[in-house]
Order: structure tokens, then sequence, then C-alpha cells
């Protein structure tokens, strides 16, 4: 366990000091500073709009930087060459892989509840009410989303390299957030191969919905129920799992390009 | 004495463009544990497909290979061994000091021990003044002495360099010379590659002699160079020799 701390903190530290993550930071404040400062059409008025807004822009850029802070971590190390002097050491590749996955949710836990702070922020200062249950479960399931979403992207890049694999990971992650809810719609209309192809993603592919607790804040539905959640969780951390032991699956008997090394 | 180091019957060979490409061949090879081991051979000839073996980076097409007696598939066999790549890169984003703390947590170091094992690599290799600066900012020649401090950090019972002296200039070079002398005074192994002749001769107990991947020498340096004089001469004969077997085959 030491090993893989060890290896999410340097994840950690390469984050931190890069500048992209900072960029976000201000994008998202920047949004939200023109949300609560401008009355469009008389919508600044309303606290719901600031949620929806801030909501929205939290996963979007969540979403950008999972998958960014994902991919990198396995084809950097091969890029820079480190990854012989990691290897080196007594580290073993699934220690790898469950340290690069740990350091890049962590990471992009942070930064997404800073993102929910910033939101939380704005909502109070136009005098808007949050149910604090309900963002502390939106948060939390949100994390748990965004880690399956670095799972994913660690799982792409142990056999692709950095671009293919951010471009497969936003294909399957965006396709399964924005297609799935939308299958058993479709399904009615759908018959034959097309009909199949659409059973199978909807049943192959994550939910991403099931994490999104958005209308629930916006709307002041409440918190959801605490099974329910657990539930959730519980799919999420299978998901993360499974996809964890893909990961491993593809790095363990990889072989590096010792052109990168001479 | 015991090994530190058993290759039995190593081969690698893995697909190209142009086929299959047996990089090393049946190869035996028997590094005694406190002896000083430098492995010879002209560009392509095996010697980092071999270093690779023995870090586990490649796994063996047939034959097997050792660590103090662990295969080197055991994670648990690089726990005493050290490595430095050839032309060393690190990550810029640490200082020195942080490199050699996550290293240190890699081989399962207490923090104290860390610590006060990094203060004496950093003055030994003349990098204190820089422990607490990026390693993005500094030298060429900065980032292989601490590249070389990371390879030591455990104290490792054998050392695996792999032509550490390439590039360096001949202060480096007289830097690198010393380490291994100083290993091998303090009785661990050192293993390492290169091509560059002279310095083979100066630090090791034992040589061999790589080509197209088959070890076709393999002794003390005098052992090796028998009647041809120098090693120079014996080296090139060597790889003329098997190249002239090549090209018959």
């Amino acid at each position: 366990m030491s090993r893989i701390w060890a290896l999410a903190c340097l994840a950690w530290i390469e984050m931190a000091r890069r500048k992209d993550i900072y960029v976000l930071f201000l994008l998202v404040a920047a949004l939200l500073a023109g949300i609560v400062s401008f009355d469009v059409f008389g919508l600044g008025g309303m606290s719901g709009y600031v949620k929806d807004s801030g909501l929205l822009a939290a996963w979007i850029l969540g979403w950008i930087l999972a998958v960014g802070t994902a991919v990198r971590q396995l084809t950097q190390e091969e890029l820079r060459g480190t990854v012989f002097v990691l290897l080196s050491k007594p580290v073993s590749r699934l220690e790898v892989v469950l340290g690069k996955w740990l350091g890049s949710w962590l990471m992009v836990a942070a930064a997404v509840g800073c993102f929910y702070l910033v939101v939380s922020l704005a909502v109070v200062l136009k005098g808007g009410q949050l149910d604090w249950v309900c963002l502390a479960q939106a948060y939390f399931l949100h994390t748990l989303a965004m880690g399956l979403v670095v799972a994913i992207g660690i799982a792409f890049s142990t056999r692709l390299g950095g671009d293919a694999a951010a471009t497969l990971t936003y294909a399957v992650t965006g396709a399964a957030f924005l297609i799935l809810p939308r299958v058993p719609a479709l399904l009615v209309e759908q018959q034959g191969v097309s009909g199949v192809v659409l059973q199978v993603l909807y049943y192959f592919l994550p939910h991403f919905e099931l994490f999104d607790l958005r209308l629930r804040l916006i709307h002041g539905w409440g918190a959801a129920p605490w099974g329910v959640c657990g539930g959730v969780a519980l799919y999420g951390a299978i998901w993360i799992l499974v996809v964890l032991c893909l990961a491993w699956a593809g790095y363990r008997h990889r072989r590096f390009s010792r052109g990168n090394l001479l | 004495m015991s090994a530190a180091l058993e290759i039995d019957g190593l081969t690698v060979s893995f697909p190209s463009g142009k086929g299959i490409v047996q990089a090393v061949r049946s190869l035996n090879l028997t590094v005694a544990a406190g002896s000083v081991f430098g492995f010879l051979g002209p560009n392509g000839a095996g010697k980092t497909t071999t270093i690779h073996v023995l870090l586990g980076f490649q796994s063996p097409t047939s034959g097997s290979a050792r660590v103090f007696g662990r295969t080197v598939s055991d994670t648990m066999a690089r726990d005493r061994i050290g490595f430095l790549a050839e032309n060393p890169d690190t990550y810029g984003f640490l200082t020195g000091r942080e490199l050699l703390g996550f290293t240190g947590r890699l081989f399962r170091m207490e923090k104290g021990l860390i610590s006060r094992r990094a203060g004496e690599l950093f003055a030994s290799l003349g990098l204190s003044s820089a422990a607490d600066r990026r390693i993005a900012s500094y030298s060429r020649g900065m980032k292989q002495r601490l590249c070389m401090a990371q390879s030591l950090i455990n104290d490792p019972d054998l050392l695996i360099l792999d032509e550490p002296t390439g590039g360096l200039d001949p202060i480096g070079r007289r830097e690198v010379r010393r380490i291994i002398t100083e290993r091998r005074s303090a009785g661990k192994t050192v293993f390492f590659s290169s091509h560059e002749l002279s310095e083979v001769e100066l630090v090791s107990d034992r040589i061999g002699v790589l080509v197209a991947g088959r070890l076709v020498a393999e002794g003390t340096v005098d052992e090796v160079v028998g009647p041809a004089g120098n090693l120079e001469r014996r080296f090139v004969q060597l790889v003329e020799e098997e190249s002239g077997k090549g090209g018959a085959a």
C-alpha cells in the first residue's frame, strides 16, 4: 500500500505543479462571477440558474480534467523514459496502475470539490438555498463517476498513445453519459441490428447518469435515499474495479519501446 | 563466493518489421557477488535487452535469470538492485530531495533513513546545494549524478549500469569509476554494460563480450585479451569473427 500511496503522491504533485488545473479553476470562477454579476432576462435573480450552470460546468470541467489527467499518467512515464527507472524498483505493474489511478482520482476529486465550493458560494451569494446533505451526496457520487472516467482513461492508455487514449475515453464516456439514458426510448423505434447494438451498449457501458444528482439539487427535491446512494456507490466501485483489472491485464505484459530509453 | 546474478540459456526474440529478431541467444553467465562485471559489446549486441530481462521489463523467450537466487519475474528480486539507465531522464517537476524521497518510499525505507541516505548521496555527488531545486533546472551532468544517487538510495547489493559513461565528460567518467570502485570496496556487485573499452578495462574484475546476442568471450581482462595484446584489438577481432560467422550462415 505504501508504494501505491507513493505513486499516488507523485501523480498528485505532478498535477499540482502543472498550470492547466489552475486555468480550469479560473474558468469556473470567471463563469460563476459572470452568472452572479449579470442579470440576463431577469434570470440572474434565480439561484436555480446559478446551480444549474455551475454544476453543469463542474461536470464538464471535471470530466475534461479526469480524462486529461488519466491518459497522461502512463504515457508520460513512457515518453520520458522514466518507466524503466520506475519498474526497476520493487514495484509491480498492478501497483503502478493502482497508484496512478489513485493519484489522478484524488486530484480530480479535490478539483471537483473546489468547483462545488465555488458553486455553493455563488448560490449563497445569490440568496439561494442548498440542501447540504444532497450536496454532499452529489459530490460523493460525482467523484465516484470521475474515478470511473479516470480508470477508463488509464485502461486505454495502457495500450494506446496519449492522444488516442484521450479521444477514445472522451468518446466512450461521452456516449455513455449522453446516449445511454435515451436508449430505452430509442429502442421503441429501432428494430433489428441497430436495436441489438443499442441493447448491447445499454448493458455493457457504465451508466453515468446514475451518479448525477444535479436535478435534485437544482429543484430542491432533497437528499436521495441512502440505500439508493449506497447502491449506486457499489455499482460505481464494481465498475472501477473491473476497469482497473482490465487496465492491469493490458499493462502487465506491455513491452516498452527502447527508443525512449536510448 | 555466491552468485549475484545467474543467467541460464537466456534467449530473447521479438517480432520486428523484418521478421523475428533474436536479440539474445542462449546466454549463460554467472556474476559473483562482490565483483565488478563489465558487459561489452558493439551497438545492438543485446546488452540493453539482457539488462531489461534482468530488471523484469521483458520476459525471456526461453531460459531463465536469477538475482541473488530470486527469479527476475519476482518483483522482490528488485529490492536489492539499483539501476541507472542510459541517458537517464527523470521527473523534472520534483526537486532532487523529493525524487530520492519518492524512490526510498518505493523501497519501503524509513523516513529517517531516506533523509540520512539522501544527505550522504547529495554530499558525495556534489549536489547538496541543488537538492531543493526543481530537477527541470538541473544541467545534464547534474541530472546524471542525481539519477546515480537515485540508483544508490537503497544501498543496493547489485548495481546495474547501462552505458553509465555515455555522453559524460572526463570528470563525469572519473566520478562513475569512483562510484564503481567504492561499491566493490563495500562488497557490493556492479554489472555494467559499455562499449567504452578503456573504462571497462580500468574497473572490471571480469568482462563478457556479447556480439549479435551471443556471448563470445568471458573471463578476466587478461584472459579475454590473450595473445591479442590489448582489449581493443581483441574486441574488434571477436566482433569480426562473429560477423563472419553470421555472414557465412
